[in-house]
């Protein structure tokens, strides 16, 4: 299996059952305090760099939750939240 | 007889100081840092490559040029582009083997017919060659193509842009790295930029694991690297997801394909290089990843699905398979700016699977850019405000999404 993630409900499963939901980027920014820089920021902007993200799934072709995750994205190996490497 | 070859480009030790530093050493940096030599006689350039020139998507990519895009602000990027290749083979002296061998983009619903129809309408008030072909004339051209009913997606039409065609993409890196080379641009190939420092809101240096380079000017053209680039030294996060796009050859067939076959319902493409192979590609696997894995899940796709439209393929063996990095963006065209985050730093990244046929054009609105500090009218509408105005492009047909939340 080239991708496997870990779903909290069905476990290990082949990454093709998911569907990838961005980057975690925190909290949805308040509207009363909203700039078009933060909303863009918030919408469109990913970090985009080699390594480790936190980052939402959906188990699409199967169970139907929405999850995060970390993985290392030079490797496509889920890392333990645990890890020192997993930082949001 | 080997020793009588000259090396292309020189190796040269890294200066303390340069007029333009260029990340990336890849087909968009080394055409920016040959027209800053070539037009505006800025030859004191270096060109940092992490690994060697053309190791990223510049030696990855299927080769294929064409200028048939949806939007009217690509459009013309894209014919210039076309253009250039016999002009670029003149002056470098070196054959960059444009085969201009047409491309025929097959249709296979009435909705798809609809989409090209304004497809083809637009190219052509620009002046740029691209018709409309019912089945039976994508036959007549594609001899090798199934018509009939039996395809699970019947051929309803195509799209056929006789500019088009093949260009070596190796030539083009050893050929503009030759004519860098020629006009002084230093390459530094096996070098990291580490680190970018700036002074009183302009950018003012550049740290390298071969020491610092004081510069006024700072390209970021690293492609599928450069939105990391961005956010790690640059302070500057950016709208791109860059995902691993797979391609693969067969062995070498007799001649049977004289055009670039695409379908965008199949999801592939198909061309035949001067050797005989069958170039075939275009998956991406909708996740954010730097592996260039490639996957057998991909590859029996392609099977299925090239041999669909074109069952003559059936029994043929795949020989290689390769990935390289796509650095996609919500609307599938590039970003393309100056004076982000500071003055005199540039940025030309976010081309997906569009950087090989702009590039050399890129790179020369790119060096005036650079040169006057004025953008060019051409490269404005690329401009990365437009994702803060709500001005995205129209560049995708919506038939798949790679945008970083897909």
């Amino acid at each position: 299996m080239a991708f496997t993630i870990t779903c909290p409900i069905c476990g290990p499963r082949s990454g093709y059952e998911f569907r990838y939901g961005g980057q975690d980027k925190g909290p949805r920014p308040d509207p009363a305090e909203m700039t078009p820089e933060t909303w863009c920021d918030y919408v469109h902007m990913t970090d985009s760099c080699p390594g480790v993200q936190k980052e939402w799934w959906y188990h699409r072709a199967g169970c139907g939750i929405w999850f995060t995750i970390y993985r290392d994205t030079t490797t496509n190996l889920e890392v333990s939240p645990d890890s020192p490497e997993a930082v949001a | 007889m080997f020793g009588l070859h000259k090396r292309l480009w020189a190796a040269r030790p890294v200066k303390s100081s340069y007029d333009a530093v260029i990340i990336g050493g890849g087909l968009h940096g080394l055409a920016t840092a040959y027209f800053l030599a070539r037009d505006h006689n800025i030859t004191n350039v270096a060109v940092i490559e992490k690994r060697f020139i053309g190791f990223g998507g510049s030696g990855r990519n299927t080769a294929i040029v064409r200028a048939n895009q949806r939007t009217q602000e690509n459009l013309p990027l894209y014919k210039e582009a076309l253009d250039l290749w016999p002009e670029l083979t003149r002056e470098l002296d070196f054959n960059l083997m444009f085969h201009n061998c047409g491309n025929l983009n097959l249709a296979h619903s009435e909705a798809a017919l609809k989409a090209m129809r304004l497809q083809v309408a637009s190219a052509q008030f620009l002046g740029i060659d691209s018709r409309l072909l019912d089945p039976k004339e994508c036959k007549e051209v594609v001899p090798a193509l199934d018509i009939s009913g039996r395809p699970r997606y019947p051929i309803t039409g195509g799209m056929y842009h006789p500019p088009g065609g093949i260009v070596r993409h190796d030539a083009v890196v050893w050929g503009l790295a030759k004519g860098c080379s020629r006009r002084g641009v230093h390459i530094h190939q096996g070098t990291e930029v580490t680190g970018i420092g700036f002074e009183k809101g302009k950018v003012a240096w550049v740290d390298t694991d071969r020491g610092k380079i004081r510069t006024p000017r700072v390209l970021n053209a690293a492609g599928g690297y450069s939105a990391g680039i961005a956010s790690r030294l640059m302070g500057l996060r950016l709208p791109i997801s860059v995902l691993t796009i797979q391609a693969m050859v067969t062995q070498p067939l007799k001649p049977l394909l004289h055009h670039v076959v695409s379908s965008g319902a199949y999801h592939c493409y198909a061309n035949q290089t001067l050797k005989g192979e069958i170039v075939t590609g275009a998956h991406m696997d909708p996740w954010p990843n730097f592996t260039t894995q490639t996957t057998a899940a991909y590859i029996k796709h392609q099977a299925e699905f090239v041999t669909e439209f074109l069952p003559c393929l059936k029994g043929a063996k795949f020989m290689r398979i390769w990935g390289g990095l796509a650095d996609m963006t919500p609307d599938m065209a590039p970003i393309i700016d100056g004076h982000v985050p500071a003055e005199g730093c540039f940025l030309d990244c976010g081309w997906g699977y569009f950087g090989f046929k702009s590039s050399t054009v890129t790179g020369r609105y790119m060096a005036r850019y650079m040169a006057t500090g004025e953008c060019p009218e051409i490269l404005q509408p690329f401009a990365l405000k437009r994702f803060q105005e709500h001005r995205l492009m129209g560049e995708t047909a919506a038939l798949v999404d790679y945008s970083a939340n897909n």
